[in-house]
């Protein structure tokens, strides 16, 4: 064998290697810090999510932390004046959030309005119209990139916190790539008109409606099935990932409808008194894409549009679809039957009850945690088959979830993902910050927080497969995912508005004037108090040894009760105070040292605790 | 995860341990049990997961006088990979196969023999086969014959059975966000998308480092102080994010630059990682070839390509739009620069101790579909290279294209399971016998003789584990 030779002189060269290598590091010191493999045995030992010992927050800080797009002291104040106890006021934010539109977002409203966006009110005509006309990539692209801006900015600021997570739920699971070059420049549409009427109404509705949309036919090429040559890729998808579930695939195989097969993979009797198979095979993905031959986007082939559709838009094309006759599920799809074949699959797949359990369990999963109990992913699931034609189907099940004693009494068995942290983080710290996208040289905070967000792991409408973003704790604290968003959440402190390095600008997060405001008293200014009154703002108590530790950082050898001066700036020769003095030299008064900078640094490891990042 | 604790059962035997205090993970090491492989060698094996399902017959057609060549056009029109004229794929030695014309790097590599297909090759287990992208992968990944089994990936089982020594400071690598399923579980494994990315340094410069001279002890410093409290999956997790961003943050990732990056890496003998398409893949080739060359112990390393689902408009060598010759382009480049500069390494031929595997979810159905494209099939190519595998030739029994000899009359049947591509290299190569623990659930080893390297009776890890595996 050739291997590399394992004397103990190789062995010594390696290590003097290594040691060269790590030449500029000290050793550890810390005994939480260690080169890798000592002491492990290379598999992981099974650890709780969420061990009894753990120190939870307030129950109302848990609930809204789960439900939202992070705990804020806004939505606290808010939550407080909603009724006399946190039962009261949580059955009452539920049934708030769950009618949105009786929530006043004039706020968010008018970001929107005032943001400049061009494209994300246009029909799927003008946007087709618009991709044909577009003669660079950032215009051609304009219309994904202002629907990623205006999903931030209501994630960031829209009171109608519940339906925002539940959008972003949905496109987790009607997982679109953004910025294909055919479907991104038409992507507007999909979430506007398919993923959010519906994403507290009617599964079914929805089903159909991203079909129908021209981002998803290009994402899964449904746009070029036709009779003779089904494309099977949309079909696939629809059976594993929109509706049944990998949990309900069998595979390959042959003849699944014989009496020993249908044994074999379960079957059911449907609402109307047909009965279909509960697994689904390889043939039934063909027959579905047989069913759905014709449906397409007018335009999108080379025949041109279809009948007097416009270019752009939704069409059938009868003369492309497959009319003989199908088998799906086992129920037989009589011959011409037209356009009625596909919605006929919508409606077998919407009322299949493997379809509720995959999907009550992917929203048990999303609020509660990563493992959640049969019983109650079930529970949710026939309240979801039950009202398969309900128009308010998913807002029953969403509040049959959070009304659960398993989302009500469990905490730290989920992390914010990258995305949900930094919104979690810009809210908590009341940044007023608009992304919005440009075409110009400067370096934009827009442009920085996407390029850190998708090194993290998670720029919204990103992921370039079908299957959305995963959404477990193995899948975001992975050290890459979970290195990058430690580094991007305190960036988030130090970046400028309009030039994100340029000191010239307000920061997008005014750290220094919440903190003066909150203690106008300079005898107030103390580090115990500001730095509990943060871990207040950002994590709704003080956990140890979190508090401890950002605690001590910032007081330095000050005691804890002693006022720090955080107005006194060395640097305002024309630029913002933002600093604090320089005062390394001797005595070496550490906690006057660049005090308004440490205090943005300490908050940022308020936001890179576990504390910040568990939910 | 659901993992039995190897750590519990060295306590109660062998094992010298000398715990530096509750909870903390350092300092405390076990000698390596004496049961475990003494044949174990420092080579790299690097995995290369090609995700959407690469068309295999595309990337590896029939050459003109293959018995194949007949059904292979019959069945591809617009994806045709042409034998003569524009676009025609490349010759190989010792076979009729022919190779993809874009891939010229990896068509020297072979022709010099440090590169060899196996064709018809797949997964053979579960049965029924499935043709979902998402689960394919996952069950290739976690190795135990179909399902994810207990969340434990076959390469952590192949890291914790074979051998590894307690002081290497990098044994495996992931590169992207997420971890490579193939790795989920392991303790010894770094993820990381992006080399010169991957450190901490956005606080505030006056308060982010230790400044020891004036007693400064900075935030990044303090970051294990704040995840230290409790012992949670999430704590965890965090404290081996802290622990691999200091292990290499000494590292300077970047391209080589006098002024900027003095410290940063310089590839040797030529070779450009600067990929047209796909340039993360060649970015993190790079990262891995300078980590191999650091000397760090890297054992095992993943790496993804993705964009292979070619449905719609797949291309051909003969258009000037061509997605898949993209797509080949860049693997093949990149594979190429990653040998060219680990074989010209200072400390001499790398590649004499590392090996690539390049798998896929599954191949691509034979008859194109009327989009110009390819759907989901079964059997596929496996490529493999390195300095010690027996190149310059195709391994594999191919099934025949003829409709009789498909699987299910429409894909390319399996006749090579993949493990046993890959236990050819855990034996050979790494010097790990226990490839019945990586894969549990597989059996009848049998070496095809790709890689140099000497046999050793295949095991499971019975002999320590009782049982061995906690499966789901």
């Amino acid at each position: 064998m050739a291997a590399a030779p394992a004397s103990a002189a190789f062995h010594a060269a390696r290590r003097r290697l290594f040691d060269a290598v790590f030449a500029a590091v000290a050793p550890p010191t810390d005994p939480n810090l260690s080169r890798r493999r000592p002491g492990r045995d290379g598999i992981f030992d099974d650890l709780p999510a969420s061990p009894d010992a753990l120190t939870p927050p307030p129950a109302s800080v848990r609930w809204l932390t789960r439900a939202t797009f992070g705990y804020s002291i806004v939505d606290a104040i808010a939550f407080n004046a909603l009724g006399s106890t946190d039962e009261a006021r949580w059955q009452a934010w539920v049934d708030q959030q769950l009618s949105p539109a009786t929530i006043n977002d004039a706020v968010c409203d008018a970001l929107l309005a005032n943001a400049g966006f061009t494209t994300l009110s246009r029909t799927p005509e003008q946007l087709w119209a618009a991709r044909e006309a577009s003669s660079n990539y950032f215009q051609r692209m304009l219309p994904i990139a202002e629907t990623e801006c205006a999903t931030l900015i209501r994630q960031l600021h829209s009171k109608r916190q519940l339906f925002e997570v539940m959008v972003s739920f949905w496109h987790d699971h009607f997982s679109v790539f953004g910025w294909d070059y055919d479907g991104g420049p038409l992507f507007p549409p999909f979430d506007r008109d398919a993923i959010r009427p519906n994403v507290f109404g009617n599964f079914r509705a929805m089903l159909q409606a991203t079909c129908q949309s021209a981002a998803m036919m290009y994402m899964l090429d449904l746009y070029g099935s036709v009779s003779g040559h089904p494309n099977e890729n949309y079909a696939r998808e629809l059976m594993e990932l929109h509706t049944l579930g990998a949990e309900n695939y069998a595979g390959i195989v042959a003849n699944p409808d014989s009496f020993n097969n249908m044994n074999a993979l379960g079957h059911f009797t449907a609402w109307d008194g047909e009965e279909e198979r509960l697994r689904y095979v390889d043939d039934d993905v063909y027959e579905a894409a047989r069913a759905l031959t014709g449906w397409t986007i007018s335009g999108s082939n080379w025949w041109g549009p279809v009948g007097g559709a416009a270019p752009g838009t939704f069409a059938y094309d009868d003369t492309r679809h497959d009319q003989a006759p199908k088998h799906v599920l086992a129920r037989y799809f009589a011959p011409y039957q037209a356009q009625g074949d596909g919605t006929r699959l919508f409606d077998m797949l919407a009322q299949h009850p493997g379809t509720a359990h995959f999907i009550a369990g992917k929203l048990c999963r999303r609020f509660i945690g990563d493992v959640v109990p049969d019983s109650l992913v079930q529970a949710a699931a026939n309240l979801f088959h039950q009202q398969w034609q309900a128009p308010d189907q998913i807002a029953q099940v969403v509040a049959f979830i959070l009304h659960s004693n398993e989302f009500k009494t469990g905490w730290g068995t989920k992390m914010k993902s990258p995305a949900r942290s930094v919104v979690s983080a810009l809210r908590a710290t009341m940044s007023g910050f608009v992304p919005v996208p440009d075409n110009t040289s400067t370096y934009t905070p827009t442009e920085e927080l996407l390029g850190r967000m998708q090194a993290a792991g998670q720029r919204l409408f990103y992921w370039p497969a079908p299957n959305g973003y995963p959404d477990t704790i193995s899948a975001w604290s992975s050290t890459g995912a979970l290195g990058l968003t430690l580094k991007l959440l305190p960036r988030l402190l130090e970046m400028h508005e309009t030039e994100s390095y340029n000191n010239a600008y307000p920061f997008i997060v005014d750290i220094q004037g919440q903190t003066l405001a909150a203690f106008p008293d300079p005898a107030d200014r103390t580090a115990a108090k500001i730095i509990g009154y943060w871990c207040d703002r950002i994590l709704g108590y003080r956990p140890q040894p979190t508090f401890g530790v950002v605690l001590d950082f910032f007081r330095q050898e000050a005691a804890a009760a002693d006022p720090l001066d955080l107005v006194t700036d060395s640097t305002s020769n024309g630029q913002p105070q933002h600093v604090g003095v320089w005062h390394l030299n001797p005595p070496n008064t550490l906690s006057r040292h660049y005090t308004i900078a440490r205090l943005r640094v300490a908050i940022g490891m308020l936001l890179c605790s576990p504390e910040f990042l568990r939910r | 995860m659901n993992a039995f604790n190897r750590r519990d059962f060295l306590k109660g035997c062998c094992v010298t341990a000398l715990a530096a205090g509750p909870g903390s993970r350092a300092r405390a090491w076990f000698a390596p049990p004496d049961l475990l492989p003494a044949a174990a060698t420092e080579d790299t094996l690097v995995v290369v997961f090609l995700r959407g399902a690469m068309d295999g017959l595309s990337l590896l057609p029939p050459g003109a006088s293959s018995p194949y060549r007949a059904d292979y056009e019959a069945a591809r029109t617009n994806t045709r990979v042409p034998v003569s004229g524009a676009g025609a794929a490349l010759a190989l030695a010792n076979t009729t196969w022919a190779l993809h014309p874009r891939a010229t790097g990896l068509h020297a590599l072979y022709q010099a023999g440090h590169a060899a297909f196996v064709v018809a090759a797949g997964q053979m287990q579960p049965n029924p086969v499935v043709r979902s992208h998402f689960e394919a992968q996952s069950n290739l990944e976690f190795g135990v014959g179909g399902g994810s089994g207990n969340g434990i990936g076959w390469l952590t089982r192949h890291l914790v059975s074979g051998g590894l020594p307690a002081n290497v400071p990098l044994p495996a690598v992931s590169m992207g966000s997420i971890t490579a399923s193939s790795l989920l579980g392991s303790s010894d494994a770094i993820t990381m998308n992006s080399g010169s990315d991957f450190r901490l340094d956005t606080f505030h410069w006056s308060w982010q480092d230790d400044d020891a001279a004036h007693g400064i002890v900075g935030a990044v410093g303090r970051m294990n102080a704040l995840w230290s409290g409790s012992t949670t999956q999430l704590e965890r997790a965090g404290r081996e994010t802290l622990d691999s961003l200091a292990l290499l943050r000494p590292i300077d990732f970047n391209p080589w630059d006098a002024t900027n990056h003095p410290n940063g890496y310089q590839p040797t003998g030529g070779a450009n990682y600067t990929l047209a398409y796909n340039s993360g893949f060649g970015a993190q080739l790079r990262n891995v070839a300078q980590m191999i060359k650091l000397n760090l112990g890297l054992r095992a390393v993943t790496i993804d390509l993705g964009n292979w689902d070619t449905h719609v408009g797949q291309g051909n060598p003969t258009q000037s739009y061509d997605w898949f010759g993209n797509q080949v382009e860049s693997l093949s480049q990149g594979l190429s620069a990653f040998y060219t500069d680990l074989s010209t390494a200072a400390q001499g031929n790398l590649m004499q101790r590392v090996s690539v595997i390049v798998v896929s979810e599954f191949g691509r159905r034979v008859l194109e579909n009327a989009d110009g494209g390819t759907d989901h099939g079964y059997g596929n190519v496996i490529t493999v290279l390195g300095g010690t595998v027996n190149g310059a030739h195709v391994y594999g029994t191919f099934p025949g294209l003829a409709t009789a000899q498909l699987y299910e009359g429409t894909d390319v049947a399996v006749t090579t399971d993949y493990r046993r591509v890959i236990s050819e290299a855990l034996i050979r190569r790494m010097g790990n016998p226990n490839i019945y623990y990586a894969f549990p659930g597989y059996s009848g080893y049998a070496p095809l003789g790709i890689f140099q390297g000497s046999d050793l009776p295949p095991t499971g890890y019975d002999q320590i584990f009782g049982n061995g595996f906690d499966a789901a």
